[in-house]
C-alpha cells in the first residue's frame, strides 16, 4: 500500500516536474524571467496543502479507484490481488438476485426521487413566502432556518424519539387520541423511507430557502415594476421573470441537493441499523468495507456511485443550461 | 401606501372644494377603500400562514426542548399543549437531566473534545489553505497551471465517499494507532481544496500595493501572509472559519469509525449514540445531550449570520 502510495506520488512528481520544464521553456522563449527564490518559497508555503492534499484527498480517490478491481480485505492488507471485473459481476448478480444491494438501489432512488423535489419545492416556497418586506419576516425565517442547525445526527436521534413506536413516542400519543394503536412507524416496510424522507426534507429545506432568497434580491425590480405596468398578473410574472432569474440558483440547488440525496446514510443508520426497508447505497458501501471488511467490493460499489451520480449531474447541466 | 394616497386624495378634494367635486377624484377614493381592505385581509393571511408554517417547522425542536427538561414521569404525563411546553411547575428539577448528562454521563469531556477538536482544525485550515491560495494567487512560478488544474478538477468532478479508503490510508498507511488516532480525526478537516479555491479569488482582488508596500519594509513572504494578507481578508477567513467549525462539530461517522473504543477522545456526536444505549436512560436525558450538541451550532449561527450568508455567496462560484 505504502509503496503504491510512492508510486503515485513519483508519478505526479515527474508530471510536475515536465510541466515545470515546458513552463520554464516557454518563458525563456517570452523573455520572462522567474524568481528563483521566490518560487522557492512559493513551493515552501504550499508544501502543507499538498502533502495534506495528496494524502487525504487524493490517495483516496486514486486508491478508491483501484481497490475495486481487487480483493482486498482489511485484515489482509498484504495480500491484496488483482481480480479484474469480478467485484462488479458479483454486484451485479447480487442485483439480479434481488438481493441486499437491489434493496440499497431501490430505497436510495425512492429517497432522491421523493426527497429532491419536496425539498426543493419547500425551500422555494418558503423563499418566496419570506421575499417581502414585512415585520416579523425574519422571526419566520429564523423558525424555516431553524431545523438546519441541529446535526443530522441530531435530528435522527430526535425523531428517534418522536417515532417511538409506544405511547411516549410524540406521534403515537397524538394517535392514541384518536384511539389508534401505537404504530411502530421505522419497522414499518412501507413507511419508515417516507418518514425518512419528511425529516430530511424538514431538516435540509432552511439552507436552500436562504440561497433561494439571496437569489430572488439578486433580481432586479424594476423588472416586476416594468410587468405590473404591462398588466402582467402574479403567475405570469413568477414564470417570466423569477424562474429565469433563479436559473443559475436553481441549477446549484437542484445538483447540491441531489449529490447529498444520494450519499444519505446517517438517518437510516442510526434510526433503524441495517435493515432491507432502510438500507441505502452509501450505507450497504459503509457496511461492507467497514462492517463486513470487504473493502475491494465496497470501493467497486463507491465506483458505480461516482460514475452513475457524475452522469445524472452531467445531464442536469447540460439539461438546465 | 395606499391610507397615504388616500389621505392625499382627500386633502386634494378640500383644496379644490370651491370648484365643483371633480368627479374622478370620488372616483379614485372609491375605488381605494376595496384595494386597501383587501390589502389589510392579504397581510392577515399572510400572518397566518407563516406563523402556522413556523409553528409546524419548530414544533420538534420545541418538543426537545420541552422534554429535556422533564422527568420521565413528567414526560410521559404531559398531552395536549403541555407536549411542548418546559416543565414550568417543577422548577426544582429543571435542569436534572443537564447535570445529569453533564456529571454522570461525562459529556462535558466529549463537549471539550469538539471545541479543542474545531479549533485546531480552523487555525491549520486557515494557516494551511491560506498560504497554498496566496501563492497561487500572487505568486508566479514554473507550474502553477499544473495545481490550478488539479483544484478545479476535484471541485467540479462529484466524488462518491472515499471513507472506507481513507480508513484504510489512516490505520494501514499512515499507523494511527492509539489515541494518535486524533491526528486521523483533525488532518482531513484542515485540507479543503474549496477552501484553498476561496483564498484564491478573495486575494486576487488585494492590490498588489500593500504587499510591494511591506516588501519594501523589508517583510519576508510569511510575515506579509500574516500581517498584511490575512488582515485585510478578514471576510473570508470569518467564513472559513465558521464552516469549518460547523463541518468539524456536526461530523458523526469518520470520528465513530476512528474512535471507537476511546470513549474519552470521542467528540460529541459520535458520543450521542452511546448515551442512547445506557441502561435506563430517560427521554428527557437524551433530549438533553441533543440540547447541548446543538447550543454551540446555534450561538454560532446567530453570531456569525452575516458569514454564513457570505458563505452562500460564495457556495455560488462552485458550480
Amino acid at each position: 500500500m505504502t509503496t503504491i502510495a510512492i508510486i503515485i506520488l513519483a508519478a505526479f512528481a515527474v508530471a510536475l516536474a515536465a510541466l515545470i520544464a515546458v513552463d520554464i521553456v516557454k518563458a525563456k522563449r517570452a523573455n520572462v524571467q522567474y524568481h528563483l527564490k521566490q518560487c522557492i518559497a512559493g513551493y515552501l508555503m504550499m508544501a502543507p496543502a499538498i502533502a495534506l492534499a495528496f494524502v487525504f484527498v487524493l490517495l483516496p480517490i486514486l486508491f478508491s479507484l483501484g481497490y475495486a478491481f481487487t480483493d482486498y480485505h482489511m485484515y489482509y492488507p498484504n495480500d491484496i490481488h488483482f481480480v479484474g471485473v469480478s467485484n462488479f459481476t458479483e454486484l451485479f448478480t447480487e442485483i439480479s438476485n434481488k438481493g441486499e444491494l437491489w434493496f440499497a438501489i431501490k430505497n436510495t432512488a425512492l429517497f432522491v426521487v421523493l426527497v429532491v423535489p419536496l425539498q426543493i419545492g419547500l425551500a422555494l416556497l418558503l423563499a418566496l413566502f419570506t421575499n417581502r418586506k414585512k415585520r416579523g419576516v425574519k422571526v419566520f425565517k429564523v423558525c424555516f432556518f431553524a431545523p438546519v442547525v441541529i446535526s443530522l445526527t441530531v435530528t435522527s436521534f430526535l425523531w428517534l424519539q418522536i417515532l417511538a413506536p409506544n405511547e411516549s413516542g410524540l406521534l403515537n400519543s397524538f394517535l392514541g387520541m384518536f384511539g389508534v394503536g401505537p404504530i411502530d412507524f421505522l419497522r414499518d416496510k412501507e413507511t419508515a423511507m417516507l418518514w425518512i424522507v419528511l425529516l430530511s426534507a424538514w431538516q435540509g429545506c432552511g439552507y436552500q430557502m436562504l440561497i433561494f432568497s439571496s437569489g430572488l434580491t439578486n433580481i432586479r425590480n424594476d423588472l416586476y415594476e416594468a410587468a405590473s405596468l404591462d398588466g402582467a398578473r402574479g403567475w405570469d410574472k413568477f414564470v417570466n421573470i423569477t424562474v429565469p432569474g433563479l436559473k443559475s440558483t436553481l441549477l446549484y440547488i437542484m445538483i447540491t441537493v441531489f449529490v447529498g440525496a444520494c450519499r444519505v446514510m446517517i438517518q437510516p443508520m442510526l434510526m433503524t441499523g441495517y435493515e432491507l426497508h432502510t438500507v441505502t447505497l452509501s450505507y450497504y458501501m459503509y457496511q461492507m468495507g467497514y462492517g463486513s471488511k470487504l473493502i475491494g467490493l465496497s470501493s467497486a460499489v463507491a465506483l458505480m456511485m461516482t460514475i452513475v451520480i457524475g452522469a445524472i449531474t452531467l445531464v442536469q447541466r447540460k439539461v438546465l443550461k | 401606501m395606499t391610507d397615504i394616497d388616500n389621505t392625499a386624495v382627500l386633502t386634494d378634494e378640500t383644496t379644490t372644494a370651491d370648484a365643483a367635486p371633480a368627479p374622478a377624484a370620488e372616483e379614485y377614493t372609491k375605488a381605494k377603500i376595496p384595494v386597501a381592505k383587501k390589502k389589510v385581509a392579504l397581510d392577515t393571511a399572510w400572518y397566518i400562514a407563516g406563523i402556522v408554517l413556523s409553528l409546524i417547522f419548530i414544533m420538534p425542536i420545541l418538543y426537545m426542548l420541552a422534554v429535556s427538561t422533564k422527568s420521565q414521569i413528567a414526560a410521559d404525563r404531559a398531552t395536549g399543549i403541555a407536549l411542548f411546553l418546559p416543565d414550568f411547575a417543577n422548577l426544582g428539577t429543571f435542569f436534572d437531566n443537564y447535570a445529569k448528562v453533564f456529571t454522570d454521563y461525562g459529556i462535558w469531556r466529549n463537549a471539550l473534545n469538539s471545541l479543542m477538536y474545531a479549533a485546531i482544525a480552523i487555525v491549520l485550515n486557515i494557516i494551511v489553505n491560506g498560504l497554498a491560495g496566496y501563492v497561487l494567487s500572487k505568486f508566479d512560478f514554473p507550474g502553477k497551471k499544473f495545481f490550478t488544474a488539479i483544484i478545479i478538477f476535484l471541485i467540479i468532478v462529484p466524488v462518491e465517499t472515499s471513507i472506507i479508503p481513507l480508513y484504510t490510508i489512516v490505520t494501514e498507511m499512515l499507523h494511527l494507532n492509539g489515541p494518535m488516532r486524533v491526528a486521523g480525526v483533525i488532518l482531513p478537516a484542515v485540507i479543503s481544496i474549496f477552501n484553498i479555491f476561496l483564498f484564491m479569488q478573495f486575494f486576487e482582488s488585494i492590490p498588489k500595493d500593500y504587499e510591494e508596500a511591506a516588501r519594501i519594509d523589508g517583510a519576508g513572504n510569511l510575515k506579509i501572509f500574516f500581517k498584511v494578507i490575512l488582515p485585510l481578508s478578514k471576510p473570508i477567513v470569518a467564513t472559513v472559519a465558521v464552516f469549518c467549525f460547523i463541518g468539524v462539530w456536526n461530523d458523526y461517522l469518520w470520528p465513530m469509525m476512528l474512535l471507537t473504543g476511546y470513549q474519552d477522545l470521542m467528540p460529541i456526536q459520535a458520543v450521542l449514540q452511546t448515551i442512547q444505549n445506557i441502561d435506563g436512560v430517560t427521554t428527557g436525558e437524551i433530549m438533553a445531550s441533543l440540547v447541548v450538541t446543538s447550543i454551540p451550532i446555534f450561538i454560532i449561527y446567530i453570531a456569525a449570520q452575516k458569514y454564513i450568508v457570505q458563505g452562500f455567496g460564495s457556495a455560488g462560484l462552485k458550480i
